[in-house]
């Protein structure tokens, strides 16, 4: 590639126009994204290498240190990970299944069935740490709501909140209400987007309910289950409020996640810039490698027919 | 019959927003009528502006990071306005800024930005990583100056603990105590008419106050706080009682593994878990408000609170003892972060004179619970008064000379409540090994201790 400084100025003048126009275009956006995104990117991963003081704005360069503490000393940590894959697990497999079921009754023609999807969807707009404060009650092993009901069945309550083995479920409960309205109102249009012909193709062809839905259904949602899977898998990882009102991670680290972790390290009193921004990183990591996983080998298999 | 269409159901829920917003509308309309002999003194309404146009730009604004929610907002408001109403120069404007950890972090990143509070409300464990850092101002010279305050008439020991080299950081306020709550009408209920005052004399309780219900505990004799919510700050004083602790005042020795902490936590995890007579809660005030539980230990701060809300007789004790007493002090005090200008320092230290003193002080301490923490404080006609009328308070205040300060491991090690609370939850939720959690989160402390011992022992006394 040899350029002359002639055709150099006249490529380079034709390009300065358009370069205007580039940032004109991309440069407000661009700027946010820089300062918002990519600056605290790099700054979380440089800080990462620090032992910093955020009251005075110091740091100081200690090399692996931080990594070594959480990765390797930290004892807590195989539990916080295996949380952290239980809870996203659970939540996106119970959302999706559980959303397509009822996106497939709620396509029916049923009576009040408008009023139905918004009481469904609604708790999709509210605040996560509300919600949450509404279902400590609702969890109270001595007078919450679940009490009266199993009660009324002659069911003992668990203690749900304050016993390692059900704080996990009780949290899974209630992301999945929250989340479940969502992926729902998602599957609807995805089942109203699949061409009415095709089903009466089918039909013709003698598919019965099963093969329909097997066949017809279920491949013309798979844009749609792929964009929940991505979605909803990366937001169960950013998943902190519902946590920090109803458990703080306890008991016994039975709910902290890696999202939790982070905040205990950098913002309750241990106030540890430097470990909160190694669990950052990796958690950065982790997600990026799972898209990159969902849009390399999972896209594939989508139909966009 | 007629069928929801979409459009009903919008105009159904148009109609709803439009009836609660006229509700909304409709509220203060409808109060005049109550009051309508008022209309006659126009004059009364501002009674202010004069003042202010007298003595254009004369008050200084101080701007003060105070307490978040519940009782305690309310009353450290009312303690400012009454203070912006006794005078002129000065007119302090509370921020709520939420928690102890949320207001230190957003101390942390306002003095980065250079947008500190002038006053800042500082919990115990959280002052002295911001004074490490050289974050808060020394205060001598503005507690001796003209409007200061007479450091001679604190309680000693809460005045000694915010001295950084001698010099004071960190001024007594919302100073608290744990103090032992029981629900009197249950006692009385029981037949019980002597509070006990040894953690055995507690236990001997559970048979008549405990209710059960099948497996269930309906009402439990003590509740607990998790391990999120301070319970190493209670349990302190627990460890205390049975002989150990958590460390010494310079992080040489860490007390952890000392027999009587074990049989210490032995006996937490025994409570919940053997003996039945306790449960661990989300949140023991509401629990012990709501008679779900006979007794419970928490901070002198909720007291204010407890008694406005119980719908019992509210009784209150010294801690119950094992083989001594153990009490230690807790709660918050007031600092003046480094970026607070000059000028402003004096108009702050007024307020703090206030707020503390006799006048607004007792104001504070008797509507929130918290200590009164000046000595002169509570021999005023005023506190005898009150202390007639409200003897819960009175237990408290006469708890206080038997206190001391907390172990540095909860205090300064950077995390330690969190760490010793999360052994806790091992301990009696997991129920692990008491010695084995321990020595584990001996290490933690050691480990996370090590980068303060050197300045624990260069700053503090």
């Amino acid at each position: 590639m040899f350029v002359t400084a002639a055709s150099f100025k006249k490529t380079f003048r034709r390009d300065w126009r358009d370069w205007i126009t580039f940032v004109l275009f991309a440069g407000p956006n661009l700027l946010l994204f820089v300062i918002f995104t990519y600056y605290p990117l790099i700054r979380n991963f440089l800080l990462s290498f620090q032992e910093y003081n955020p009251i005075i704005d110091k740091g100081e360069w200690v090399g692996f240190n931080n990594y070594v503490d959480i990765l390797i000393q930290d004892t807590q940590m195989t539990r916080i990970m295996q949380n952290t894959l239980v809870f996203t697990v659970s939540v996106v497999a119970l959302i999706l299944v559980l959303g397509l079921l009822t996106a497939l009754l709620l396509n029916q023609k049923l009576r009040f069935r408008n009023g139905v999807r918004s009481m469904l969807f609604s708790p999709a707009v509210l605040a996560g740490s509300a919600v949450a404060v509404i279902w400590l009650y609702i969890f109270d092993y001595r007078f919450g709501l679940f009490f009266q009901v199993l009660k009324y069945f002659g069911i003992n309550s668990p203690k749900w909140l304050l016993d390692p083995q059900w704080a996990m479920i009780s949290l899974i409960i209630v992301y999945v209400w929250k989340n479940l309205g969502y992926a729902t109102v998602i599957y609807i249009a995805g089942l109203q987007a699949i061409p009415a012909d095709l089903y009466e193709a089918a039909r013709v062809d003698g598919a019965g309910a099963w093969q329909r839905f097997r066949n017809v259904t279920l491949p013309g949602l798979s844009p749609v289950t792929f964009f929940l899977g991505v979605t909803s898998v990366l937001n169960s990882f950013q998943s902190f409020e519902i946590i920090n009102v109803l458990t703080r991670g306890g008991p016994v680290n039975a709910t902290n996640v890696l999202v939790y972790r982070l905040y205990e390290q950098g913002f309750t009193e241990i106030q540890n810039y430097g470990r909160a921004s190694v669990v950052a990183t990796l958690l950065f990591v982790i997600m990026f490698i799972l898209t990159l996983i969902q849009l390399r080998a999972i896209e594939r298999r989508v139909s966009y027919a | 019959m007629k069928t929801i269409t979409r459009r009903n159901l919008l105009k159904g829920i148009g109609i709803g927003a439009g009836a609660a917003a006229l509700a909304a509308c409709a509220a203060p309309t409808a109060m005049p009528p109550a009051k309508p002999a008022e209309p006659a003194k126009p004059a009364d309404a501002k009674p202010a502006a004069p003042a202010v146009v007298n003595n254009p730009g004369s008050a200084v604004t101080i701007v003060h990071w105070g307490f978040s929610g519940g009782n305690l907002e309310k009353r450290e408001k009312e303690l400012a306005t009454k203070f912006n109403d006794s005078q002129k120069d000065v007119k302090v404007d509370i921020q709520v800024q939420g928690s102890y950890e949320e207001t230190a972090n957003k101390l942390t990143a306002s003095l980065a930005a250079k947008q500190a509070p002038d006053i800042v409300l500082l919990s115990d464990v959280w002052w002295f990583k911001f004074a490490r850092a050289k974050a808060l101002l020394a205060l001598n010279d503005a507690v001796a100056g003209e409007k200061g305050i007479d450091a001679n008439d604190f309680v000693p020991s809460l005045w000694n603990e915010g001295l950084v080299k001698g010099a004071q950081h960190w001024i007594p306020f919302a100073r608290s105590t744990p103090l032992f709550y029981y629900n009197k009408t249950m006692f009385k209920e029981a037949g019980i008419d002597k509070v006990p005052d040894t953690w055995q004399g507690l236990v001997d309780l559970a048979p008549k106050l405990v209710k059960k219900d099948g497996d269930n505990i309906k009402v439990s004799l003590f509740s607990h706080p998790d391990g999120a919510s301070y319970i190493a700050w209670l349990f302190q004083c627990v460890a205390w009682q049975f002989g150990g602790g958590y460390s010494d005042a310079k992080l040489t020795k860490y007390e952890l593994l000392n027999p009587d902490t074990i049989r210490a936590g032995q006996f937490y995890a025994d409570s919940v878990n053997k003996g039945k007579w306790a449960v661990l809660s989300k949140d023991p005030q509401k629990d012990f408000i709501s008679g779900l539980t006979a007794t419970t230990i928490m901070s002198t701060g909720s007291l204010g609170g407890v008694v406005t809300d119980a719908k019992f007789d509210v009784g209150t004790a010294f801690l119950p003892m094992e083989k001594q007493f153990g009490c230690c002090t807790g709660g918050s005090g007031l600092a003046i972060p480094v970026t607070t200008p000059k000028e402003k320092v004096q108009a702050a230290m007024k307020y703090i004179a206030y707020a503390t003193g006799n006048d607004g002080g007792a104001f504070w301490a008797q509507n929130s619970g918290y200590m009164p923490v000046r000595k002169s404080t509570a021999d005023t006609q005023n506190y005898k008064d009150f202390f007639a009328k409200n003897p819960q308070f009175k237990t408290a205040v006469d708890q206080l000379p038997k206190t001391r300060p907390q172990d540095a491991a909860r205090n300064y090690v950077p995390g330690g409540d969190n760490i010793i609370g999360k052994g806790l939850e091992r301990i009696i939720v997991g129920k692990e090994n008491v010695e084995a959690v321990w020595k584990d989160i001996t290490a933690q402390l050691e480990k996370e201790g090590e980068p303060v011992k050197k300045d624990i022992a260069a700053l503090l006394g």
